[in-house]
This record gives C-alpha cells, sequence and structure tokens, in this order.
C-alpha cells in the first residue's frame, strides 16, 4: 500500500517537536497526522501528552498575556488538542492514567462555554482528566459528579451575575456530601469581578492558565507533603 | 441643564453643571419595579414605564430602549427561552452550520417579533420626556448578532475556516441593525447604542476588529447619522484597550471603556471622543459595595475634571438583581437629583 501520508519523522523527538508545532499553528489534521506517526513508532499515549500536548500549552500559556489574548487562537489550538486527545483516548481518558480529575460546568441559567472550554482544553492538554457537565447544570449535579467521579476539585465558569447566588452554594453542596476537601475553583468573566471570600471559593481564576497553575501547585504542594 | 443638554454638552467637551450621569440599567427596571423581565422585554409599554420610574428614581440623564442581545436574531428566526429575573437565551439558532446568511434579509422592525415592542416603547419615552432627556435607542451590533445567527462557538470556526462566508453573515447583521435603528431614530430616539459584546478583544481578536468590524460599524454609524442619529455610542464591555483608539475613525460620539482600562489610558486612546464609563458591573450586586462605588465615581470624576468628555457609568450593564443601595451610591456621587428630567 502506498503511504500518502506526510513524509514519517526520522525520529520521535523530531515528531515531537512536528506535533508542537501543529498544535500551536491550530492545524488539527497536522497534529493528528503527527500523532498517527509517533504512535506508529512506539510512542505511548502518555508520553504524546507529557512531551507533546504539555509541552504545546506551556509554550500558549507563554503567549498569552492579557494584551496578547487571542480567542480564536486558542480555540484553533483547542480543536487541535481535542482531536488529538481522542486518538489517543478514543473512550476518554481512565481515572488512574490521568493526573488528576476535575470536574467542570456553568451553572444553572448560564449558556455561555467558551471560557470552560477553554479550561478544559488546556487541563487536557496538561494530562488531567477532565468531566465537563456542561452548560446550564444544576449544583446538586455538579456535587454530585464530584463525588461519582472522585474529583480533586469542581470547577465553575460563570459569565453572568445570576448565577453568582448558585456558586456560593457549591461549597455547601460538597460539604453534604463529605467532599470538604474538594476544591472550588472559579472563573469567568462575572466571578473574577469578585473576591474568592464572596464566592465562598477557594481561588478565583483571573485566566483557563492561571487557573491550571493554581490546580498545579494545589497538586504540587499535596505531593510534597505525602 | 437638562438630561439630554448634560450629555450632548460632554460629547462637544463643553463644560456641564454635573457629570452627565447615564446608568447602564436596563432589565433592573423591571425587577425593581417588581415586574417579571420576560414581561418587560415583550411589552414596548411596560418597558416605557419601568425606564421612565427608574429615571424619575435616580435622577439619570437617559432612559434605554433596551431588550436584550437576542431581540434581532429572534426577528430573524431564532428560538428563545424566556425567564422571570433574567434574560433570554437562544434555543435554536437561526443558522445550521452549513448555511449560508446570503439567503436571509434584514427583518421587518415594524413586524417582526418584538422589534415593533421596542418602537412602541420609544415612542412612549420621547412622548414623556421631549427634550428634557436622552432617549437612547439599541441596536446589536454586527459581530455579536453574526455570531448569535449560528452559536458563537460554530461562528468562529466558520470565520477562520470559510471567512468570506462569515463576511456575509457581518454584512447581513449590520444591515439588520441600520435598519432596526433607523426605525428607532424615526420613532423617536435622540440617540442610537450600538452594543457589540461580541466585538471585544476577549472574543474578536484585535486585527480581526480592524480589518472585518471596523469598516462595518464605520458605515453603520455613518447610516445612523443620516438616519437622524444626534449621538452615536459604541458599548463594548471587556478588555477594549487594543481597539478603543479606532473608535474615532469609526466616529462614534460616545465610546464605553470597561473596568480593565483605567481612566488615563482611556483618555490616552480616545482624547477627543466623550467616554463612559467604568464602574465594574458585579460590584452593584454587594450592597456593601455602596461606599466603594461612590469613592470610585468621585475618582473617576476628578480624573475627567479638566479633560471634561465624560459620562459617568458602568463599564457594563449593571445587573438587574443589583442592590439599590450600590446603584442609589452611584447616583448620588453624580450629584443627580431624584425627579428632575420631565418635560
Ligand atoms: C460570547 C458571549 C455570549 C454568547 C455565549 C456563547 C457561548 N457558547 O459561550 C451568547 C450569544 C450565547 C451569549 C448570551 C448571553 N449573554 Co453573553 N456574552 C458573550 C461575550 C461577548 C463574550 C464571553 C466570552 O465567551 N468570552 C471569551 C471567553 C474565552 O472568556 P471567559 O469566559 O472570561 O474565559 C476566560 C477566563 O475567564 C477563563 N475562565 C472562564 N471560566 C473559567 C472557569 C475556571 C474554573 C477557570 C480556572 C478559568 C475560567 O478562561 C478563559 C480563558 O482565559 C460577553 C461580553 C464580553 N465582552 O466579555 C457577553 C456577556 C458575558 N453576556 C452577557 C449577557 C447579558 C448575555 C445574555 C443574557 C444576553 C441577552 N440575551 O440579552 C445571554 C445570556 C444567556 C444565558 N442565560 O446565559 C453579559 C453579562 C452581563 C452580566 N453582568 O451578567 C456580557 C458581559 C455582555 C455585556 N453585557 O456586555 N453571550
Amino acid at each position: 500500500m502506498v503511504n500518502a501520508g506526510p513524509v514519517p519523522p526520522a525520529s520521535p523527538a523530531n515528531g515531537f517537536s512536528l506535533l508542537i508545532a501543529a498544535l500551536l499553528a491550530g492545524d488539527h489534521a497536522a497534529a493528528l497526522a503527527e500523532t498517527r506517526q509517533l504512535r506508529a513508532l512506539g510512542v505511548p499515549p502518555e508520553q504524546i501528552v507529557t512531551a507533546g500536548l504539555e509541552v504545546a500549552m506551556g509554550r500558549l500559556d507563554e503567549k498569552c498575556t492579557v494584551e496578547q489574548f487571542n480567542l480564536l487562537e486558542i480555540m484553533l489550538v483547542g480543536r487541535a488538542v481535542s482531536v488529538v486527545v481522542h486518538e489517543l483516548y478514543p473512550e476518554g481518558i481512565q481515572p488512574e492514567k490521568g493526573r488528576a480529575t476535575f470536574v467542570i460546568a456553568t451553572l444553572e441559567g448560564d449558556v455561555h462555554d467558551l471560557g470552560k472550554n477553554i479550561v478544559r482544553t488546556v487541563l487536557l492538554g496538561k494530562g488531567f482528566r477532565v468531566v465537563d457537565l456542561g452548560r446550564d447544570c444544576p449544583v446538586d449535579a455538579l456535587a454530585a459528579a464530584a463525588e461519582r467521579e472522585q474529583a480533586r476539585a469542581v470547577l465553575v465558569s460563570g459569565l453572568i451575575s445570576t448565577v453568582v447566588p448558585q456558586v456560593r452554594r457549591v461549597r455547601a453542596a460538597l460539604r453534604a456530601r463529605g467532599l470538604d476537601h474538594v476544591a472550588v475553583v472559579a472563573g469567568g468573566a462575572a466571578l473574577k469581578q469578585l473576591a474568592p471570600a464572596d464566592l465562598d471559593v477557594d481561588y478565583v481564576a483571573e485566566t483557563a492558565f492561571d487557573g491550571a497553575r493554581y490546580l498545579e501547585n494545589l497538586l504540587a504542594a499535596e505531593e510534597a507533603a505525602a | 441643564m437638562n438630561g439630554l443638554e448634560r450629555i450632548l454638552a460632554a460629547v462637544r467637551f463643553q463644560p456641564t453643571d454635573r457629570v452627565p450621569f447615564v446608568p447602564q440599567l436596563f432589565g433592573y427596571a423591571a425587577i425593581a419595579a417588581g415586574f417579571r423581565l420576560a414581561d418587560y422585554l415583550h411589552d414596548g409599554q411596560l418597558l416605557a414605564e419601568c425606564q421612565l420610574r427608574s429615571r424619575e428614581t435616580l435622577g439619570s440623564d437617559a432612559v434605554f430602549a433596551f431588550t436584550d442581545f437576542s431581540i434581532e436574531a429572534e426577528a430573524l428566526g431564532a428560538r428563545l427561552e424566556y425567564y422571570d429575573a433574567q434574560y433570554p437565551d437562544i434555543v435554536v439558532p437561526v443558522l445550521q452550520p452549513q448555511e449560508d446568511a446570503g439567503r436571509l434579509a434584514p427583518p421587518d422592525p415594524a413586524s417582526a417579533g418584538r422589534l415593533p415592542q421596542v418602537l412602541h416603547a420609544v415612542g412612549l419615552m420621547r412622548a414623556a420626556v421631549g427634550e428634557s432627556c436622552c432617549v437612547a435607542g439599541a441596536i446589536t451590533g454586527p459581530m455579536t448578532l453574526a455570531t448569535q445567527l449560528y452559536g458563537t462557538e460554530t461562528a468562529l470556526f466558520i470565520a477562520v475556516d470559510d471567512p468570506e462566508r462569515f463576511e456575509r453573515a457581518l454584512d447581513l447583521a449590520t444591515a439588520t441593525a441600520l435598519s432596526f435603528g433607523a426605525a428607532q431614530l424615526a420613532a423617536g430616539a435622540h440617540a442610537m447604542v450600538v452594543f457589540d459584546p461580541a466585538a471585544s478583544p476577549a472574543v474578536a481578536p484585535a486585527d480581526f476588529f480592524r480589518t472585518r468590524l471596523q469598516p462595518r460599524l464605520a458605515r453603520l454609524v455613518a447610516g445612523l447619522r443620516a438616519a437622524g442619529a444626534q449621538i452615536v455610542w459604541l458599548n463594548v464591555a471587556g478588555p477594549t484597550a487594543p481597539i478603543l483608539s479606532l473608535y474615532a475613525e469609526i466616529g462614534v460620539d460616545i465610546a464605553t471603556f470597561d473596568y480593565y482600562v483605567d481612566a488615563a489610558a482611556a483618555q490616552r486612546l480616545l482624547p477627543r471622543t466623550c467616554l463612559a464609563g467604568n464602574l465594574k458591573s458585579l460590584d452593584f450586586l454587594l450592597p456593601e459595595a455602596a461606599p466603594r462605588i461612590g469613592a470610585q465615581a468621585s475618582a473617576l470624576i476628578q480624573a475627567f475634571s479638566t479633560r471634561g468628555g465624560f459620562i459617568l457609568s458602568s463599564g457594563c450593564e449593571i445587573p438587574p438583581e443589583s442592590a439599590a443601595a450600590a446603584v442609589s451610591a452611584l447616583a448620588h456621587a453624580a450629584g443627580a437629583k431624584a425627579g428632575t428630567c420631565r418635560s
């Protein structure tokens, strides 16, 4: 059979740089092709995440300052990351393979989800398992999912003011299930105007990357303590 | 000075007796008067009454015939879901991902969806206030309406994958805005507010704004002026520092700046354009924020005292469920007196 795909990379190292370049260019077709090449060379999915996706996410993070923020670019990278993750884990990332599990949602009455989707992709790109409950999600469904999925944190994205009272109920809903250890992180254009104390959450993120850093630091501190 | 004179003076950088005070109060006017938002958004008379009452209570300088960002999309065929205390959202968009906006024509403001209710509200408010206070009409800007046609995420992917098709969506949106705006001006609006939240760099990168949106906004502003607008106000929330300087070429009279951009930066970016802003809208939810809002408002007034060309406002909508004490704190800082804007 004639191979019509791109010229095979000489080595996995070369393949990784091509994958990272394709991801950052938002070229999902090329990213998928490079991922398949790496798999054909025997590179395991976990390594493609850590040496490919995570590196690309790190570069994107460096580029995305408040002045340089470009939603279209991030959405295209996000689409490429999703395609790669789907190729690597067609059944979804299993709990023991991911670094930790987070559940994420926008709450009842809020249909904004562009920001939430970016947070999901950034965390997926960093190798975490993310359970996305979508938008318009009741607080109780969020807490139930945190229990079911053994989540380390619940992440809420809020763009309209009417969800503020619901965000304030998240902690109590978790406590009612004995989930006092689960961290609550908020973000999104509306919620980030308020302080953690106003919302009864552990952290209010300015950007998706800022939130991801908070979560990574939280896990690193736990690992160091263990 | 009355409200309209005050705003016109600020637009011309002329002195005013007190700072013009135009809080972005829309659905708040209904909730504060004890009405359901869904009713307010369907009934032009109720909208007019609530706006007039809110202005009477606070002494603000304008009333708004603004309903919600989905009204034009609904008139074009989208299906909406309504709520008691929050704005509607689109449950079925106008176009499927593969469809082309070229097949659509702007809706008729006299008959499509709720558009006639807005014209009714404008007429009632203008009859009530005459020339004593500014009657502001409202239209959804090109980027926001274009993205609403498909749903935002789908639309943004189309903008990248099939730019020409997205341009046709932008053109339909621009034509819709102009026709609805002209109808509101004919019904008696003094000013036209172009709300284009999706044009914010939070969504559309600055070079996208410059190449795709700026020319259409300039055309829209010129068209509104030709249709009789005394004042055109471009209202985009969020981190707008990368695009604010372009508003001067677009030709707007008033530019909103949100809390992301401080007063000094806004003045630098738009030295000859009247600026409206920039209190944090979510602060108004907290009754305990009243003193802070008062202090920030005073600082803003101070920051513009030598330059002029300023309207005290919030950087985005003051949410419908805001605390009355927080809203009053703003009126107080402006030195606005209740019940001062009758014809
Ligand atoms: C796009 C948009 C929409 C789209 C949403 C499409 C979608 N699928 O998401 C549509 C058209 C559907 C929409 C509808 C409405 N919208 Co809207 N919308 C916007 C807009 C233009 C951009 C928001 C956005 O997506 N930004 C881009 C994303 C990437 O930014 P972001 O969410 O902040 O996310 C970043 C960070 O905050 C962070 N992040 C986000 N969430 C989280 C969570 C965690 C845990 C972490 C760590 C980080 C994080 O990650 C991202 C990258 O860094 C804003 C205006 C603006 N300029 O911001 C208005 C805005 C949010 N909308 C508003 C309103 C009022 C509405 C409507 C009520 C309009 C109406 N009908 O009249 C409806 C609401 C419907 C509902 N019930 O929810 C208001 C909210 C006002 C308020 N104070 O409550 C705004 C501010 C517009 C305005 N008034 O100027 N909207």
